[in-house]
């Protein structure tokens, strides 16, 4: 397969990649954020997650660009998100919005991985926009 | 509390600046590409590339030699937290009442995180750092098939053992509020879903952190093993240990991931207020039957692979080849598939269904007999041969010794009537010790001295490395044959006092026996510390080998190809040797 051939490729030229350890701090502070309910772990966990996973399969060759993958990454998270905020609130709109105002743990935990999820949003907005439409690219 | 919200917030956007900056500029690394890209020899690829020099090599690395590396150190530092949380559990249960430690919260405490650190990151890591540095060598590969897979798998380690350990260093910082998880490491509902305490949260994400950790190595060493072999390695000449390894990797495929969502589930309970787990939910027995599910395979996903590395080595020191290679690969194909089929033994006196009992017992008693395969051949591999008592030699006997008890122990807990009798007593500590230190320990331990020289380039003190073995198997025998006597007294497991009344059990003969426990404890603890002197003083100063066959492997046609790659670093090489110390920066070695 013309996909894990490339892979190979790019590791016998270089056997060295900066992404795994974020990867894997990014997975490891979200998921303390989320449960343990302490916001800014959560939002900046699932950021940094998302954006090494974008990071390393633009790397290895996978995406020519990182920020579709973010994109798509962010969506899991409003998403994701969405639904948390959701099982404790019912599905209609103005429950949801009531609920920005909420207390409740759960829902803000919900909140904060829909919130994660505009930031990677915004981030690859402004990377496909800016980075990549720049002269530096 | 918002304050602090909004303090964590903006530290986290600097971290994360940080992060970016850092990566931004580590992108030049992708400048260090191989100068010469010879024929497709594995040793040319390697010799020649460059890597960054220092810490950026070792936090970048995806070189599966690398990684290994960390793999063992990772699982050498698990190995002395746990061991040292256990010497303290020791030394109180000299004495039938308590007077070491703090309270019985702290030996709880000591008791989880001691059976977490040495499953989770100890056994699964040093099986992953030989597996990561010679799978590759044995199969003739040039790396992983993912090796940035690779590196995310290792990198989740060292997050999930401070969440796992996270309960101690907090207790003192939060004043309490948060403490050491005291669920043990079968975290039974309704106990683990009921404990307040943030500890026990902060543990199971870091377990699963581990989870996660172990099925991505398992997929990268199916994926390697099936399609990175060299065109002359073909199933029927496969080396037994990457056997063991696609065993254990299928196991850990089809186990982890249920762990993982048991896991989530209990998380669930815990902070989401489900009741997966209540008394009127789904019910505590339905956590038994998920951990265990997981939990039998897990012992064999820690066994399968030194039994591996013993059916390796064993052979190179008797002169003889593995006898009955390939039933020895069966066997681990049918304990691989039977070890789901069991795992109810764990529940014989949970109150479960009788007939369903009886067919685990059956199940249970049947894993026994390709067990006994394996130990047959390992005497008959060794029967009339010329065996050479190196260390590596000596830990491998050592092992099928242990394997003897420590199995036959698990047979008599299969039997349903003797099972009533001992479920829960120092019996069933003493049997899973005889395997997981007498056999897990004992073969890594052979496969470090077996391997040291292509590691590290060194060799190490024969004679210590012997006293080392000698302690450690006598320190075994005392202390887990004692064990096994408290259990047969009655010794309940999971105490830190025994003071109970006389009519239960005879409370002086408990006594000595806990007292003859601890003082095998120490003779242990005395080998461990031989050990880590050893290797340490052996890596700093020890000959250096120039000798491509350091075992005299060839007299016997048994030298193989991971001592063939060493051979070719050694001739291709002025400057470079392939030591754990030379981080391939040219700097000139100093030896
Ligand atoms: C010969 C095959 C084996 C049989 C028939 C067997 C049987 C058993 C049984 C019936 C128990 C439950 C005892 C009880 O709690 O009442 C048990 C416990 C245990 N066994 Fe084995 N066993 C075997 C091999 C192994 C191996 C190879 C390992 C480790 C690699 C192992 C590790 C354990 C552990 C860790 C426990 C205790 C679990 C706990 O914390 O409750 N066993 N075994
Ligand atoms: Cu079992």
């Amino acid at each position: 397969m013309a996909r894990e051939e490339r892979e190979t490729e790019t590791s016998a030229a270089a056997k060295v990649s900066s992404w795994p350890l974020f990867v894997a701090l990014g997975l490891a502070v979200g998921e303390v954020g989320v449960v343990m309910a302490i916001y800014p772990l959560a939002i900046g966990g699932l950021v940094l997650f998302a954006g090494s996973i974008a990071g390393i399969l633009t790397e290895a060759g996978y995406t020519e660009r990182p920020w579709r993958t973010l994109t798509a990454l962010s969506g899991v998270f409003v998403a994701l998100g969405l639904i948390v905020v959701v099982t404790q609130t019912g599905t209609s709109v103005g429950a949801i919005e009531s609920a920005l105002a909420s207390t409740d743990t759960i829902v803000l935990r919900g909140f904060s991985i829909v919130g994660a999820g505009i930031v990677a949003l915004a981030a690859s907005i402004a990377g496909g926009s800016v980075t990549d439409a720049g002269p530096a690219a | 509390m918002a304050g602090e919200q909004l303090a964590l917030t903006v530290l986290m956007g600097v971290f994360l600046v940080g992060v970016a900056t850092l990566v931004s500029r580590m992108e030049n690394l992708r400048a260090y590409t191989p100068l010469v890209s010879g024929d497709a020899g594995y040793g040319d690829s390697t010799a020649t590339s460059h890597k960054p020099s220092g810490l950026i090599r070792w936090l970048t690395t995806v070189d599966h030699k690398d990684i290994g590396i960390l793999y063992g150190i990772y699982a050498t530092i698990a190995f002395v937290w746990g061991g040292l949380a256990v010497m303290l559990m020791r030394v109180e249960l000299t004495t039938p009442a308590l007077n070491v430690l703090g309270g019985t919260g702290t030996y709880n405490g000591l008791l989880t995180s001691h059976g977490i650190t040495m499953l989770f990151l100890f056994g699964t890591p040093i099986i992953a750092a030989f597996s990561n540095y010679f799978i590759p060598l044995l199969i003739g590969a040039d790396d992983m098939a993912f090796p940035r897979i690779n590196g995310i798998a290792f990198w989740l380690l060292p997050p999930a053992a401070l969440l796992i350990w996270a309960g101690f260093f907090l207790d003192p910082l939060t004043g309490g509020a948060v403490g050491a998880a005291e669920t043990s490491w079968t975290m039974y509902t309704p106990l683990s879903a009921e404990q307040a305490n943030p500890g026990v949260d902060l543990m199971l994400l870091g377990l699963h952190l581990s989870g996660i950790s172990a099925t991505m190595g398992a997929i990268n060493f199916i994926v390697t093993i099936f399609t990175e072999r060299s065109p002359d390695v073909n199933w029927a000449n496969l080396d037994i240990f990457s056997w063991t390894i696609l065993t254990q990797s299928a196991l850990i495929l089809f186990a982890f991931p249920l762990l993982g969502s048991a896991l989530i589930m209990l998380l669930l309970d815990r902070n989401f207020q489900t009741a997966f787990f209540a008394v009127d939910g789904g019910s505590p027995i339905l956590w038994q039957h998920l951990f265990w599910f997981f939990g039998h395979p897990e012992v064999y996903i820690l066994v399968l692979p030194p039994m591996g590395l013993v059916s390796w080595i064993l052979p190179k020191f008797s002169g003889r080849k593995l006898f009955g290679y390939k039933f020895v690969i069966y066997s681990t194909l049918a304990i691989g598939v039977l070890s789901f089929g069991v795992w109810a033994h764990h529940m014989f006196s949970s109150g479960i269904d009788p007939r369903i009992r009886a067919s685990f017992m059956a199940v249970s008693l049947a894993i026994a007999i390709p067990s006994a395969v394996k130990t047959f051949n390992w005497i008959a591999t060794m029967w009339n041969g010329n065996i050479r008592l190196t260390a590596p030699m000596l830990f491998c006997i050592g092992f099928v010794a242990n394997f003897v008890i420590g199995g036959i122990t698990g047979v008599f807990l299969a039997a349903i009537p003797v099972n009533l009798v001992l479920h829960d007593t120092y019996y069933v500590v003493g049997h899973f010790h005889w395997i997981v230190m007498g056999m897990i320990a004992f073969a890594g331990f052979g496969a470090i001295y077996y391997w040291f020289p292509i590691v590290t380039g060194k060799m190490y003190q024969k004679r210590l490395a012997k006293m080392h073995f000698w302690i450690s198997e006598i320190g075994v025998a005392v202390t887990f044959f004692a064990m096994l006597l408290l259990g047969y007294l009655g010794m309940p497991r999971r105490y830190a006092t025994y003071e109970f009344n006389g009519l239960i059990a005879p409370l002086a003969q408990v006594t000595t026996l806990h007292q003859v426990a601890t003082i095998g404890a120490f003779i242990i603890m005395l080998g461990q510390l031989i050990w880590v002197w050893n290797l340490t003083q052996s890596y700093l100063e020890g000959p250096v080998v120039e000798d491509e066959d350091p075992w005299n492997l060839k007299e016997t046609g048994q030298y193989s190809r991971e001592f063939e790659w060493f051979g070719e670093q050694l001739d291709t090489t002025d400057e470079d040797t392939p030591t754990l110390a030379a981080d391939g920066s040219g700097e000139p070695s100093d030896d």
